[in-house]
């Protein structure tokens, strides 16, 4: 009997440390997650842009690209990663102040267009290659052949010092 | 249950637990190279239309106590304002501003006033060639004071209950209001972002608080210039001057020229926020060296409290305006020298209650008015 029951605590065990080192990778993913990529329409004329000059887009500082096209900022719905890594890295802002300044923006009559929301990385990746001048964020990992990534700062997804994480 | 029973249940759920997550694995590690079509209707809707009208709205309701007769009592609902804003085209667009304001004096008089007064606040035609050159037409909120274009009739995007006395709606040092039209852009600057602003109207009105929407009523067109730079190193940061000019016709008196020099800084953040502003105000009768001048400013201090606090935003303002006695055009604004102090509680992402003290002195020898006001501000 004494020792069906060791048996059967060290199946348990055995049982809970397994789900443990298979749900690890998953726990791991989702705290860290990947470097976040710009991907902007294939027609747009930059390759490169500064932290500074994202933030304005972001912002609705900037609403033009060079040539004078206009830009349109897709952006993903909260609770998204990469919304979370542009409020943090680039605006510096919480979700609330996000609202709040766009609120202001088109109240201001600084803009008549306010970001437009997509809800997942498929719609991110294909509305960016149909709307002229349309500029998004793209988990790296699913950034799909022939989109066109931009620099930030010099430094593409992956590079050693890429702000965008 | 029994022990062996209980074990089995156990393992089960664990083994149910490892398949769930098994099959989660291979979906984050096989993510697609080539994206997956979207659902095609939430992409058509994402797609510019035109005219896309927007409407969006701002509410308030306040409560105030005063030891003296400086303002409303009790209950008050504020301003009921709607916004509307419609892109024609790629590069034009339309913004309108209307408000709804509570009157004093509602049902009486024949014909009985009606109980709102229906006002177009804002309406302005903008076409935008680039960021660099932008021109637009219409009814403004004159662009020579940051508070009276960064917060318009929004009662809720303000951290304080109420604006600024320089600004206020309806009174009289600063033109709130300006028709006429408007060169904006931004000149490439390297990080400074220096934005400007060029505006030829009507200025003032007959009721030197109102702009002159119907036309003007001299042959002098109000000018007014604002240069504001927001330096990328400093994000956040704004500073700027602006500068005003016009002829004031009043009935009964003579014409006077009017010259405001007012600047601004700004450090936009919430923790902390401060607003700075000053404005001088000249008045000189044509035709004669007679010149009188009127000075306000303002402090603002807010500070975002660190979580777990970080929906209440307390803060204290400073304002001083000194008019000068032998100011024909500014009869009857009085001096101030008042401190407000207050706390915002952001109860929602689109609401906020405000509780403030204001402490005014408006003659030197007099004592001061206290007054606590409360307020329920949102958008909608």
């Amino acid at each position: 009997m004494v020792m069906v029951g060791a048996f059967r605590r060290r199946l348990v065990r055995q049982t809970l440390w397994l789900a443990m080192a298979l749900a690890w990778p998953v726990t791991l993913g989702a705290q860290t997650g990947h470097d976040v990529a710009v991907v902007v329409h294939p027609d747009v004329p930059v390759d490169s842009l500064t932290t500074a000059d994202l933030r304005r887009l972001v912002l609705g500082d900037r609403g033009f690209w060079p040539g004078s096209v206009r830009v349109t900022l897709l952006i993903r719905a909260p609770i998204a990663y990469e919304r979370d890594v542009v409020l943090k890295n680039i605006c510096e802002m919480t979700e609330a102040q996000f609202r709040q300044h766009w609120i202001a923006k088109v109240f201001r009559a600084d803009t008549a267009v306010a970001p437009k929301i997509v809800y997942s990385s498929e719609m991110a990746s294909d509305l960016v290659n149909r709307m002229a001048g349309a500029i998004t964020f793209i988990d790296a990992a699913q950034v799909g052949r022939g989109m066109r990534v931009v620099k930030i700062d010099g430094r593409m997804p992956g590079d050693k010092g890429y702000t965008l994480h | 249950m029994t022990d062996h029973s209980h074990t089995r249940f156990i393992v089960h759920v664990t083994l149910v637990s490892i398949l769930c997550l098994g099959t989660a694995l291979p979906a984050v590690a096989q993510q697609p190279a080539h994206p997956a079509p979207p659902d095609d209707q939430a992409a058509r809707e994402a797609l510019p239309v035109y005219p896309s009208l927007h409407i969006a709205g701002f509410g308030d309701v306040n409560f105030a106590a005063q030891n003296r007769n400086d303002g409303p009592r009790g209950f008050t609902e504020g301003q009921f304002t709607l916004h509307m804003v419609s892109a024609l085209s790629p590069r034009i667009a339309f913004f309108g501003e209307l408000t709804f304001s509570p009157r004093l004096d509602g049902g009486t008089g024949n014909p009985p006033a009606t109980g709102f007064n229906a006002e177009v606040e804002r309406a302005i035609i903008r076409f935008d060639q680039s960021d660099e050159l932008k021109v637009s037409f219409g009814r403004y909120h004159t662009p020579i004071n940051w508070w009276n274009t960064a917060f318009h009739h929004g009662q809720w995007l303000q951290t304080s209950i109420g604006r600024p006395e320089m600004v206020q709606f309806g009174g009289r040092f600063i033109p709130v209001h300006f028709v006429g039209a408007l060169v904006e852009g931004v000149v490439p600057s390297g990080g400074l972002n220096i934005n400007y602003q060029a505006g030829i109207g009507n200025g003032r009105g007959s009721v030197i608080s109102r702009a002159g929407d119907a036309g003007d009523n001299n042959d002098v067109p109000a000018l007014l210039a604002n240069v504001f730079i927001k330096p990328d190193r400093l994000f956040g940061l704004q500073i700027g001057a602006s500068a005003y000019s016009d002829r004031i016709t009043t009935i009964g008196r003579p014409d006077y020229n009017e010259r405001i020099l007012a600047g601004h800084a700004v450090w936009q953040h919430e923790d902390p926020e401060i607003i700075a502003e000053i404005a001088d105000v000249r008045h000189t009768q044509v035709g004669t060296s007679l010149t009188t001048s009127g000075l306000a400013y303002y402090v603002q201090a807010a500070y975002r409290l660190p979580a777990p606090a970080r929906l209440w935003k307390p803060y204290f303002r400073f304002e001083h305006i000194a008019i000068d006695a032998n100011d024909v055009v500014f009869a009857g604004v009085p001096n101030l020298d008042g401190s407000i102090v207050g706390v915002r509680y952001d109860i929602s992402t689109y609401v906020c209650i405000k509780a403030e003290g204001r402490f005014l002195k408006r003659v030197d020898n007099q004592p001061r008015a206290n007054a606590w006001f409360s307020q329920i501000a949102f958008t909608f």
